[in-house]
């Protein structure tokens, strides 16, 4: 494995960790849930992590709950049976472009506007509540090279459909891509469709070389 | 409130329990049954039967620990406190979808905790329905010899999480134990981010290989 794929999977790795004790904001939650549901090794990974979580749970030194905490549970449950049978089932949602679970993040993304920052590249800013980074869809048509950019913050990308490739490695549907900050990259997009990704940047995205100064009055 | 967990040693789980076992479609034997853990045997008899008792029982042993491990996240004495109470609510209502085949109760739990003190943290509840929630885990095939060798897979990453070097081990207690994503741990302990990230995917790779053919995927 060469130092570029290996690093590719460190990022990963703590990527899966953080979302498994909770440590991301939700657009990023949403996205490696996205990712788990479309690449097995990870899941796997998560299911893992999952367990050790369990096991780290079991091997805590107890804390006792105040007086009186089984008896307000088992009032609440009471309570629960006199109300409606819970609905547990998944939502049927119909996802659009979108695969699951994504869209049932953003059920509306079939009336996106998307806007044309450059020739054949769209995006479409996706709001989650609170100040969370930006989250945004890039639609990339076949064979289009991204202009070079930069950023001030990392950014986290998640392949929906299609693929590209940039200085870092070949990214196919699942698979996540992650800029540090202050990297350069150029995405090219693969020659045989469309390229769909979801992007969160922590901070500003600076595009370099001639066309990108330019493009840079359309993006900010 | 006489609503105990004396009765509830496992031995004594069930008056029956090999038809306990049979019903729950996993076609495991007595001696099968009892290689699961008696927290497992608690919980689904919570889903089957809606037991009492057995939630009590489960409530005793785990809502303590839920509480100790929101404690050392650093969370609000009263809030890990409520928490913990909503996370049991939540394993009394769940408690029909608990797959013994697919994740012991610890792990099970875990995952409701988690997403539960996600939710509090954030304050706004996530979208529903909630993806991460182990409800919504896949079907599994059950079988007697899964749930063993499920089992089997807790104790051995209980095992080689005994057995990781110092630095890696300080990694997956940091972010479980004090829910510092990989970032943070970098910032606040001075250990470059790269060397961070390789600390995890390291000790990640050591879990992974005690576990040579993970069981189960882990399905947002």
């Amino acid at each position: 494995m060469n130092e570029q794929a290996s690093f590719n999977m460190q990022v990963l790795d703590a990527l899966l960790l953080d979302y498994a004790t909770g440590a991301l904001s939700l657009p990023l939650e949403v996205l490696v849930e996205t990712h788990l549901a479309m690449n097995e090794d990870s899941a796997k990974t998560m299911n893992m992590l999952m367990k050790l979580g369990g096991v780290l749970l079991e091997d805590s030194e107890p804390v006792s709950l105040s007086e009186g905490a089984l008896e307000n549970v088992l009032k609440a449950i009471e309570d629960d049976e006199e109300s409606a049978a819970l609905d547990t089932r998944r939502l049927d949602t119909n996802s659009g472009f979108l695969p699951r679970p994504i869209s049932d993040y953003i059920p509306n993304a079939d009336h996106a506007s998307w806007r044309r920052i450059g020739l054949g590249l769209f995006e479409c800013d996706v709001v989650f509540d609170g100040d969370q980074g930006r989250a945004k869809f890039y639609r990339i048509a076949p064979g289009t090279a991204v202009p070079s950019h930069t950023h001030t913050g990392t950014e986290v990308t998640l392949v929906l459909e299609g693929g590209f490739t940039d200085e870092t490695g070949s990214y196919g549907p699942g698979d996540i891509a992650v800029q540090e900050e202050g990297c350069e990259h150029k995405p090219v997009a693969d020659n045989d469709g469309e390229c769909l990704v979801f992007a969160i940047n922590q901070g500003d995205i600076r595009l370099t070389g001639p066309i990108g100064r330019v493009l840079n009055l359309l993006v900010n | 409130m006489d609503i105990k967990n004396e009765n509830f040693d496992f031995e004594l789980v069930t008056d029956d329990p090999v038809s306990l076992t049979r019903d729950m479609g996993t076609g495991c034997d007595n001696d099968n049954a009892k290689s699961m853990s008696k927290w497992d045997i608690m919980l689904v008899r919570v889903g089957r039967e809606r037991d009492k008792a057995a939630f009590a029982a489960l409530f005793d042993y785990f809502a303590p620990r839920i509480k100790s491990f929101l404690l050392r996240l650093g969370t609000d004495m009263s809030l890990c406190e409520e928490i913990a109470q909503e996370a049991m609510i939540m394993v009394w209502r769940r408690a029909e979808t608990y797959n013994p085949a697919q994740s012991g109760a610890s792990t099970w739990i875990f995952t409701i905790a988690r997403n539960k003190r996600i939710d509090r943290l954030r304050r706004e509840n996530r979208p529903l329905p909630d993806l991460s929630d182990p409800a919504f885990a896949p079907e599994a095939v059950e079988t007697g010899e899964k749930a063993i060798f499920r089992q089997q897979e807790e104790e051995k990453i209980r095992h080689a999480l005994k057995n990781l070097p110092d630095e890696q081990a300080k990694m997956i207690f940091s972010a479980y134990y004090e829910e510092k994503s990989h970032r943070e741990i970098a910032d606040e302990s001075g250990v470059p981010l790269g060397t961070v990230k390789s600390r995890i995917r390291l000790a990640l790779n050591r879990l992974r290989a005690h576990l040579d053919e993970p069981e189960g995927i882990w399905k947002p």
